[in-house]
This record gives C-alpha cells, sequence and structure tokens, in this order.
C-alpha cells in the first residue's frame, strides 16, 4: 500500500491557501443531496457536524451518551492554545508550529502540525463569537496563562472548565442545526461496523442502546470523531465510555492505524486507591506552575508528609531537569515519576503517588492566591480523597490519557479507505510522539471546524452518483456480522465478568506497554494478551440479552475490541527500536536515562494495515524540509 | 405564542400576594388600636371602622382585596395542580428539610389554612357588620356601629382566641417565604438586594405573625 | 464495609418497579458510590442476574451524565456534589442506603435508575445558541467584555446539565437549568441579538415539556452541583417580562 499524505505544494505558510484553491467545490443545490454520517459528538463530532449542515449537507450524527453535550471532550480543564500573541511576547504561528513539532519529538508531519498552529487564532474567534465566557483581563480583553512545555502564554481558558466551555459551544451549534432539520441527532446509539461498497465508505451499522436493535444509514461518506482509546489501560483520565471500537472496526474493513503505541500518559492524576477503582481524575497540569514535586529519600519512608524535614525530600523533577523543574513535559515528568516509584520511593497507601507540595508557594504567595488559582481544584481533590490539600500535600499519580495514536489520515484528514474521514483525537496527525498541553481541545476544534469542511468536498464532489441504499447487499453482510458477533458473545456464558477481564489487559497493558517498554516484557504482553483473549471468548459472562438496554453488553463488546487494539499497541512499540516522546524504550536511552532517539531509522510514520488477523507495516517517511530535528532537552 | 403559563399563573400569584401584604400592614396597624386602654380604644375603633365603611376610595379598595384573594387563591391552586402533575411519582424517602425550608414546600398547605382562617374571619365580622347576619351590632355613644363590642364578645370565647392566635403562625410562615419569593418571580434578582430582601420578609413576617397572634390574646385579659 | 442497597428497579418505562434489597460486603471507604454499584453488578453477573441500570460517564463530575437519588437526596447527602463524586466514606458500616431514579414527568424512565433527560436537549434546541455560522466571527479581541460580565456569564455557563434541580424540585421545574443557559448567552455581547426570541421561545418549550413552575423552594441551588445560584431564576423572570415589554 502506498502511503500518500497529499501534502500541498509550496512555502510552509501557503500550504493551506494552495491547497484550497485547487480542491474541488459543489454547488449549495449539489450539497442537498449529499449525506454524511458524522459517529461521535465531541468537540471534533459535533464542529464538524454543525459546520457541515450549515454548508448544506445532509447529516447524521451519531453518540452513545444521552445527549451530545456529554463527551468526554467535555473534561478537558486546562486549556486551549492559540498563536494570537495577545500577550506580546513573542509568540506567533510558526513558534507555535515548532513548539508542537518538537514537544512531539519531531514524528508528526510539518504540514499538518503547521496548518494546526495557523488556524488556531480564528478558532479563538469563532468560539467567542458562539459565546464561549473565556476568562478576560479588567480591560476586557482575553487572558492566557502559560502551559506545560512552553515559554510563551497562548492559552485560552474558561476556569478550570475550559473542555466543557468549549463542548457546550459545539452542541449548542449542533442543537441549532438540529432545530433547523438539517442534523438528524442519534443519541444512545453506538457504531458497531463500517459499511464499505465498492471499497468506498458508504454507512455504518449502529446498535440503539435502549432498545437493542440494529439499524443501517447509508451515507456518502462517513466521518468518525470517536476520541481517544487509553481505556484500553482500564483505568485512564478518560470516561468510561470512551471506546476504541469504532476505529477499531474501521481498521478491521482496511483503515490503517498510525502509531497506535503512542499514548500520553498525564503525571498528575489521582493515584489509584483499589482493585475496584474504575476511574483516575486528572488534576490539571496548572497546578505544576506552583505545586512541588518531591518523594523521601528514604524508601519505604513510613512517616507523614509533615514529619520528613526538607533536607531529607527529593525534588526529583528540579534535581533532574534544572531549567524547566516541575514544568517539564507531560511524558519526561511521568517517567521521572515512575522511575522513582519502581525504585521504591513512592508515598501513599499503595505507595504508588507522589507528593504534589503546595507549602512553599502558600508560604510565598498567602492561602488566598492560592486558594484564587486553584481553589475548584483542591475542592475536588477534597471531594474525591477526602483531604485537605492547603494542609498537607496533594497524592499524585501517571494515568493513561490522550492517545497521539489512530487511524492515519493524509492532509485531507481522510483514512486509507476513500470516503472515511477520522478527526479529532482518533486520528494520528498533529502531536506526533507526545501532545503539548492545551493542544488536544484545539485539534479536535480545528479538524472539526476548519479542516473537514474544507477537504470533504474534495471527495464528495466525485460522489455524486445514485445516492447510498441501505439495501445494497453489503449492508445486509455487514449487520448479519454484527449480529452474529453479538450473539457469540452473549452465547458464551462463562464465569467471569467482563471487568475481570479488563482488569487483566489493563494490567499487562500498563506494566508492559505505558511509560516504559522493553523488548521481553512487550513480547510477554502480547502472549498474554492472547490469552486473555482466548479465556474472554470461552468464558466471560454477560447477563441479559441484546434487545433491551444492556450495559453489560455494551461494556463485552467495547472490550472485546480493546483486547484486539492491545496487541497491537505492543506490536507497534515493539517493532519501534528507538525511544521518542511517549515512546520510551528501556534499551534506547541515553546514559543519563533520557530519551534516545533514531532519526535516520524511525523517521516515518508506522501505519498499520488489517490482514486477516496480522498486521503489515506500512511507512509513511517524514521528510522536514523547514525544520531540522534537533534533540529534545528540557535539562 | 400565548402566555406562558408557568410564568403568568406565578407572576398573578406575587402581584397579588405583594397587594395582601400590604394589606396586612395597614390592617394591623388600625387593629393596633386595640391594644389601647378600653376608654380610648372604642371611641377610635368605631370611628375607624365607619370610617373605612363610608369612604368610597376604601369600597374600591375593599373590591381590589376581595379581587386579590380569589386570584390569589385561584391561580395558587393551577400552579399547584401543574406542579403535582409535573411530579406524579413521589420518592420513597425525601430529606427535603436538608435543601429547603418546609414552608417553602408548603405553601399550598398554608396558604389553605389561612383560607380557612379568612372564611371564619369574615363570618365573624364581615357578615355580621356589613351584611348584617346574626345578632344587629350596638351603636356607640358617638352614634358609630360599636364593632368594637364586636370583636371584644368573639375574644371573650377562649376557642376564638386561641384559633386567631394560633392562625398566625400558619400566616407568618407564608409571609415569611411569600414575600421573598414574590419578589424573584417579579424579577428582583439582585443578588445583594435580595439579601436584604430575605431580611425584610423575615422581620415582616414576624411582625405581622406576633401582631396579630397578640391582639386577640390582649383583648381576651382586657 | 458492609451495606445494603435497596435499590429502584424497573424493566422498562411501562413496566411498574419495585424496590429490591441487595447486601453488599466488601466495600472499602475509598471506594466511589459507582464504583460499590459496578462491584454489586459483578456479583449479579457471577450470580447470572440482570445488572442495575444506571447511568455515568466521565466519573469526574463533568459530564453530568450520572444521577441517582440517593437516601432522599439528588446525588446523595453532600451539597454540590455529583453521583460519581460520592464516596463509601460517606456512609457508615451496616447503612441501608435507598437508591431511586430521578423523579419527574419529563424524565420518563428508561430502565433500572436510568431516566431520559432529551426533554433539556429540547430546550436548548429553541434558542440556546448564537446564530452566526462558522467562518463568520470576527477578531476576538474587537469586542471587550468586562471581566465582571464574563465572569458572571460563566458562572451561569458552568451548569453541566445533570438534571438534579429537576428530579430535587418538588415541583419538577427546569428553571434553573433554563435560566442558568439564557444567562448565560443574554449576558454576553454575543448574545444580545437574539436576547428575547431565546428567552421566550426556550422558556415555552419548557412548558411544552410538562415541567412544572419554580416556586423558590431553593432546593435546586443545593443540589446543583456546579452551585448555579437561584438569583438566575429571578434574572430570568426579569428577562421573560423585558421580552414581552420589548415586544419582539
Amino acid at each position: 500500500m502506498l502511503l500518500d499524505s497529499k501534502i500541498p505544494e509550496g512555502r510552509l505558510e501557503d500550504k493551506w491557501r494552495n491547497y484550497q484553491l485547487k480542491a474541488q467545490l459543489i454547488n449549495p443545490a449539489n450539497k442537498k443531496k449529499l449525506r454524511v454520517i458524522v459517529v461521535g459528538a465531541g468537540l471534533a463530532g459535533a464542529g464538524a457536524a454543525a459546520t457541515l449542515a450549515e454548508l448544506g449537507y445532509r447529516v447524521d450524527c451519531f453518540c452513545y451518551q444521552d445527549s451530545a453535550r456529554r463527551a468526554h471532550s467535555v473534561a478537558a480543564q486546562g486549556g486551549v492554545n492559540a498563536a494570537k500573541n495577545y500577550q506580546h511576547d513573542g509568540d506567533s504561528v510558526y513558534r507555535m508550529f515548532y513548539d508542537t513539532l518538537k514537544g512531539g519529538d519531531f514524528r508528526s508531519r510539518e504540514a499538518n502540525t503547521y496548518r494546526l498552529a495557523e488556524l488556531s487564532a480564528p478558532l479563538i474567534d469563532h468560539f467567542v463569537q458562539q459565546g464561549v465566557p473565556f476568562a478576560r483581563e479588567y480591560g476586557g480583553t482575553l487572558e492566557n496563562r502559560s502551559f506545560g512545555g512552553v515559554q510563551v502564554q497562548r492559552t485560552f481558558y474558561a476556569r478550570g472548565q475550559t473542555g466543557q466551555q468549549l463542548l457546550l459551544a459545539a452542541y449548542s451549534q449542533l442543537y441549532k442545526m438540529i432545530a433547523a432539520g438539517k442534523v438528524t441527532m442519534h443519541t444512545r446509539s453506538e457504531m458497531m461496523d463500517l459499511v464499505l461498497v465498492d471499497g468506498k465508505a458508504k454507512g455504518i451499522i449502529v446498535r440503539d442502546l435502549v432498545s437493542g436493535e440494529l439499524k443501517r444509514f447509508a451515507a456518502d461518506a462517513v466521518v468518525l470523531a470517536t476520541g481517544g482509546y487509553s481505556r484500553v489501560f482500564r483505568l485512564s483520565t478518560l470516561a468510561i465510555g470512551c471506546n476504541g471500537s469504532a476505529i477499531w472496526k474501521a481498521h478491521k474493513k482496511g483503515a490503517c492505524f498510525a502509531a497506535p503505541s503512542f499514548t500520553q500518559i498525564h503525571p498528575t492524576a489521582l493515584p489509584q486507591s483499589s482493585e475496584a477503582q474504575s476511574k483516575l481524575t486528572l488534576m490539571s497540569e496548572s497546578l505544576r506552575n506552583d505545586g512541588r514535586i518531591w518523594v523521601p529519600k528514604t524508601k519505604g519512608d513510613q512517616r507523614t508528609p509533615g514529619e520528613i524535614p526538607e533536607e531529607e525530600r527529593d525534588y526529583y523533577l528540579e534535581r533532574r531537569y534544572p531549567s524547566f523543574g516541575n514544568l517539564a513535559p507531560r511524558d519526561i515528568a511521568s517517567r521521572a515519576a515512575k522511575e522513582r516509584i519502581d525504585a521504591g520511593y513512592g508515598v501513599g497507601r499503595l505507595k504508588n503517588a507522589v507528593y504534589l507540595d503546595f507549602k512553599d508557594a502558600i508560604a510565598r504567595f498567602g492561602l488566598e492566591v492560592i486558594k484564587d488559582r486553584y481553589g475548584n481544584l483542591f475542592n475536588m481533590y477534597q471531594k474525591i480523597t477526602g483531604i485537605n490539600a492547603y494542609k498537607t500535600p496533594m497524592l499524585i499519580s501517571p494515568a493513561a490519557h490522550f492517545s497521539m495514536g489512530g487511524l492515519w489520515v493524509d492532509y485531507e484528514l481522510m483514512t486509507t479507505i476513500p470516503g472515511l474521514y477520522a478527526v479529532g483525537e482518533c486520528n494520528f496527525s498533529d502531536h506526533g510522539a507526545n501532545r503539548l498541553g492545551a493542544n488536544s481541545l484545539l485539534q479536535a476544534s480545528v479538524d472539526g471546524y476548519f479542516i473537514l469542511p474544507n477537504t470533504i468536498n474534495n471527495y464528495l464532489a466525485g460522489a455524486m452518483q445514485g445516492s447510498p441504499d441501505t439495501n445494497h447487499p453489503a449492508f445486509e453482510e455487514a449487520e448479519r456480522e454484527v449480529r452474529n458477533h453479538v450473539d457469540r458473545v452473549l452465547g458464551i456464558q462463562g464465569s467471569k465478568t467482563v471487568d475481570h477481564f479488563h482488569r487483566e489487559l489493563g494490567r499487562v497493558m500498563w506494566q508492559e506497554c505505558a511509560m516504559s517498554r522493553n523488548k521481553k516484557g512487550l513480547e510477554k504482553a502480547i502472549d498474554q494478551i492472547e490469552k486473555i483473549r482466548e479465556e474472554f471468548w470461552r468464558d466471560v459472562s454477560v447477563t441479559g440479552g441484546d434487545k433491551e438496554m444492556n450495559t453489560e453488553l455494551e461494556k463485552a463488546l467495547r472490550l472485546a475490541d480493546f483486547i484486539e487494539l492491545g496487541i497491537l499497541m505492543c506490536t507497534d512499540a515493539l517493532q519501534r527500536e528507538e525511544s521518542c516522546g511517549a515512546h520510551f524504550r528501556e534499551e534506547y536511552q541515553t546514559d543519563d536515562g533520557e530519551a534516545f532517539r533514531k532519526d535516520e531509522e524511525y523517521s516515518y510514520v508506522s501505519a498499520w494495515e488489517y490482514q486477516k488477523g496480522d498486521f503489515v507495516l506500512h511507512k509513511e517517511q517524514l521528510k522536514f524540509e523547514f525544520v531540522q530535528p534537533t534533540v529534545r532537552s528540557y535539562k | 405564542m400565548t402566555t406562558n403559563p408557568l410564568f403568568f399563573r406565578k407572576t398573578a400569584i406575587a402581584l397579588t400576594g405583594l397587594f395582601l401584604c400590604l394589606f396586612l400592614i395597614v390592617h394591623l396597624s388600625a387593629n393596633c388600636i386595640l391594644l389601647l386602654p378600653k376608654e380610648l380604644a372604642i371611641p377610635a375603633y368605631n370611628s375607624y371602622s365607619t370610617l373605612l365603611r363610608e369612604s368610597p376610595l376604601i369600597k374600591i379598595v375593599a373590591y381590589l382585596l376581595y379581587a386579590a384573594i380569589l386570584l390569589h387563591v385561584f391561580y395558587a391552586l393551577l400552579v399547584t395542580l401543574r406542579n403535582r402533575k409535573a411530579k406524579p411519582v413521589r420518592y420513597a424517602v425525601n430529606h427535603a428539610g436538608e435543601n429547603s425550608s418546609w414552608a417553602s414546600r408548603n405553601m399550598g398547605v398554608l396558604g389553605t389554612l389561612i383560607l380557612i382562617f379568612i372564611v371564619i374571619h369574615l363570618a365573624n365580622f364581615w357578615a355580621r357588620i356589613k351584611l348584617g347576619l346574626g345578632e344587629a351590632v350596638p351603636s356607640d355613644p358617638n352614634g358609630n356601629l360599636d364593632v368594637y363590642s364586636v370583636t371584644y364578645e368573639l375574644f371573650q370565647n377562649a376557642w376564638f382566641v386561641a384559633f386567631y392566635a394560633l392562625m398566625a403562625i400558619p400566616l407568618a410562615w407564608h409571609l415569611h417565604h411569600g414575600l421573598k419569593s414574590g419578589f424573584k418571580t417579579l424579577g428582583f434578582y439582585h443578588q445583594g438586594g435580595l439579601r436584604i430582601i430575605a431580611r425584610i420578609s423575615l422581620i415582616y413576617a414576624w411582625i405581622m405573625g406576633l401582631g396579630f397572634g397578640i391582639i386577640p390574646i390582649v383583648v381576651f385579659f382586657k | 464495609m458492609q451495606v445494603t442497597f435497596k435499590i429502584w428497579r424497573q424493566n422498562g418505562p411501562k413496566d411498574k418497579g419495585k424496590f429490591e434489597s441487595y447486601p453488599v460486603d466488601d466495600l472499602t471507604d475509598d471506594m466511589s458510590f459507582l464504583e460499590a454499584l459496578d462491584h454489586l453488578n459483578e456479583r449479579l453477573v457471577v450470580a447470572g442476574k440482570q445488572v442495575i441500570a444506571f447511568e455515568y460517564d466521565c466519573r469526574e463530575g463533568i459530564c453530568g451524565q450520572c444521577g441517582i437519588f440517593i437516601n432522599g437526596r439528588a446525588h446523595g447527602p453532600h451539597d454540590h456534589m455529583t453521583t460519581c463524586q460520592l464516596h463509601m466514606r460517606s456512609f457508615k458500616d451496616g447503612d441501608t442506603i435507598v437508591v431511586e431514579p430521578w423523579r419527574a414527568a419529563s424524565f420518563p424512565i428508561i430502565k433500572d435508575l436510568v431516566v431520559d433527560r432529551s426533554a433539556f436537549d429540547r430546550i436548548i434546541e429553541k434558542g440556546a445558541y448564537i446564530s452566526s455560522q462558522t467562518g463568520t466571527a470576527p477578531e476576538a479581541n474587537a469586542i471587550l467584555i468586562p471581566k465582571s460580565v464574563a465572569d458572571k456569564a460563566m458562572d451561569a455557563a458552568a451548569c453541566i446539565g445533570c438534571g438534579a434541580c429537576v428530579a430535587t424540585c418538588k415541583n419538577s421545574s427546569a428553571a434553573l437549568f433554563t435560566a442558568a443557559k439564557i444567562n448565560h448567552l443574554n449576558r454576553l455581547p454575543q448574545g444580545k441579538a437574539e436576547q428575547h426570541t431565546r428567552v421566550k421561545e426556550m422558556t415555552w418549550q419548557m412548558n411544552l415539556e410538562g415541567f412544572g413552575s419554580c416556586t423558590f423552594t431553593g432546593a435546586c441551588e443545593v443540589e446543583c452541583p456546579e452551585g448555579i445560584s437561584i438569583s438566575n431564576i429571578a434574572e430570568l423572570n426579569a428577562r421573560l417580562l423585558k421580552s414581552k415589554i420589548s415586544g419582539s
């Protein structure tokens, strides 16, 4: 398979304009005849669905939640980056592009990353116009703050609820188009399979989560906006319902999966406290602006944090990375925490955490200032743990967070299946091997609002012949396969719960395919996951039927896909014999324990093709025409 | 688009309610005459009630008052019925006391008690004085109808004293929630102002409750 | 830790439904309430029984999908908290915990503890947006918005749409939800152009959906996870009056 990234001609700053000039257009009368399916109603999905409908397409939008307002974009706390240079601190589109490319350890396309930075400023204009109450200065202008890994202030935010506010804006815009009759919304609906007709994406099979009924939907193009898949680790910062099933089904139907093992582990989540835990709550990265991270210098220290004197504390980030200190990028901070915890210096009941201490910040700025800055986060911490973090340090721990990997897409955000697009976190496009803070809301929005609506016409202009039909044999075939799959799961009637298998999968994935990986461990992990898969299909128990609301069945179907995805992630991690960004191979590190990147051999995007249960690697070479990759140093 | 019943009915209740609140101030102020020593109270009270009966202005106000009471009850009934329909199934366990006051949740109960009181109250005074039902009302030395004696006689009956005094309690409760809620219904939303209104409502409710509650007792012991 | 859950089971909208008791042990203090229900469900699966349907998604208090009436309070015994933020340490060993779905005519029960809150979405459809298309926005700093205005808009915008206000209100009034959305947009300059139609249309939809009238018991602002003030409803009343007077 030849991977054509379709990067337009010209200088970096001209590429997007050149693309738009050459892209085909569709006249408004014809747009009305074209149907587009959008799966997912988060920032990317709702933004795309609303904007496509505004342009005149007929849109069907699907989400598994009870309302589009619940999608997990809602949970992003920190903010959204934009190269507005409002702070007059030397920011520019180019600098933002460079920061993002460097933050991703030079494993993404220059052209895509540049476009992300280029479209960031109009995105802020858009959201302000849609009524997002961003933080303001007293004079009425927009306020900014800084975020990990960069040295300018370019993050726009709405308290600790930026994701919520952006999502609500997108959701409102979507419901405006629903009211206008241009979008049909299907809530409590889960995509079960993709339907291809003559090799092109022409529809989906959906399970109605209330009635259990399977339904067919046909369209001229299908857009996946289904978010990240870090629930493969079971414990993650994601919503419980987040899943990789839609992209996995697309992958099995021929869409290449790029860089599946690139998953970001966030350094400041709340630690796991029991086996029954279902979720690791994220504490905003902004806490690292004032909090200091430390562990005791003595292994297995049993004293309370207050009893440990200053000289017996190891502020390991400040020690290892003096210039960035506690503000080192996420992958580095997470790995450093893991290193200390694995070495036996962890704190907390399960010895799986490190301290995030505000004692010095409170002493320096006063309690009121800290309350003003982080009050809602401290309240949240107290609600969950019952601990007052103004008096005693927070316990934090790394947690699986963002999926940089996803379906391989070209410059138009089209996957390797014609007519199938992937937008937002579910694609692999802009973040490379590590995502910078406050870039995820940005990418989801820019993909959905600005890029896809400008690229999809280039495909649809050639898809005008004949409207799709759900009576086509391909739909019957796909529906039959889905029905068999569901029946198979329900027919096992084994003895173990879905959660049991998910915990098993999560344990293996977290141990071998998270912050640091090695050949032996990954090979073992693949074996173990194969065993889990075998046992799952032999011994899982799902009660209830398929013609009703059955939350256990939903979980089982998602887990079946996660298990297979887990194998691909380990396969990818095993194949990439270098360390870059979030992908840290223990065999490839420098003498002082930093990542050792091998640009000559691995400067490519790994795109995996599914072939009857095997994964075949295709390489998209990354060409750096405008920037020379450098070693990422935060020391 | 027609008028939104969710808001129109509440606005009607608030407007009539606030009007009735004003009336109560006048009513209580006048009734305070009853607290004076007998020799001062009799002429003052009787001439005041003659004034009320004969003034054409008061006549208009009286009709407004009747209308306000009827409308207040009518719309409260509509709102209550609608609200019950909106919550057809109640919770098996509901600790509503932890998030709201009893009075605010039981304005209908309190209102019904007050309505019963009003009916009896009108039967005691209005029916006898204005409609001439029952025993004829004598005149005082100044030629005014001796309304004072009607009041005095009534409040020599301990049952009536107890009834009147006790009914001041639901009245006060109803007024406390009703007054502050009425302002919000009419769109007064300034947060600081609402705090002041809440305090005024409390003081107002205490004054009305104590005032109307004490008078029958004082008269009883005269 | 051991507790007995007394849970409302209802197999579909037309089923009559009833309480069933489930003693559960092996719980710990730091388990969340929803994790305790997960734990119970796993036991039910092993016993070959149907699991209890309940809603959740983010489990960090922001998506608004969870919502259960627990021991007589919306989202459980604490003020300003979602169900997913409730932890078992709030209960005592040996407690019986009564678990009911949201009750309101406008929130029909789908199954067990799951209710249909799509009435909220239909209220949103009637005008909780600014009708400008993608691509038409002016430069973000072209319209200055004083910090106090932006902050007040944000106070209202924080609503997570969980429905606790309706659930706890004895009248099942959706006034706090609707007011929060209207005030968020109407406080901002961008929302002014459509302010009057927004108020009228959204409140009318609230009426059509069968919600009750607000009688200011104040329960909603106590149960609201975001602590949205009831003065928002008073402000809504003022805005509705203003829209009537303006006649547009």
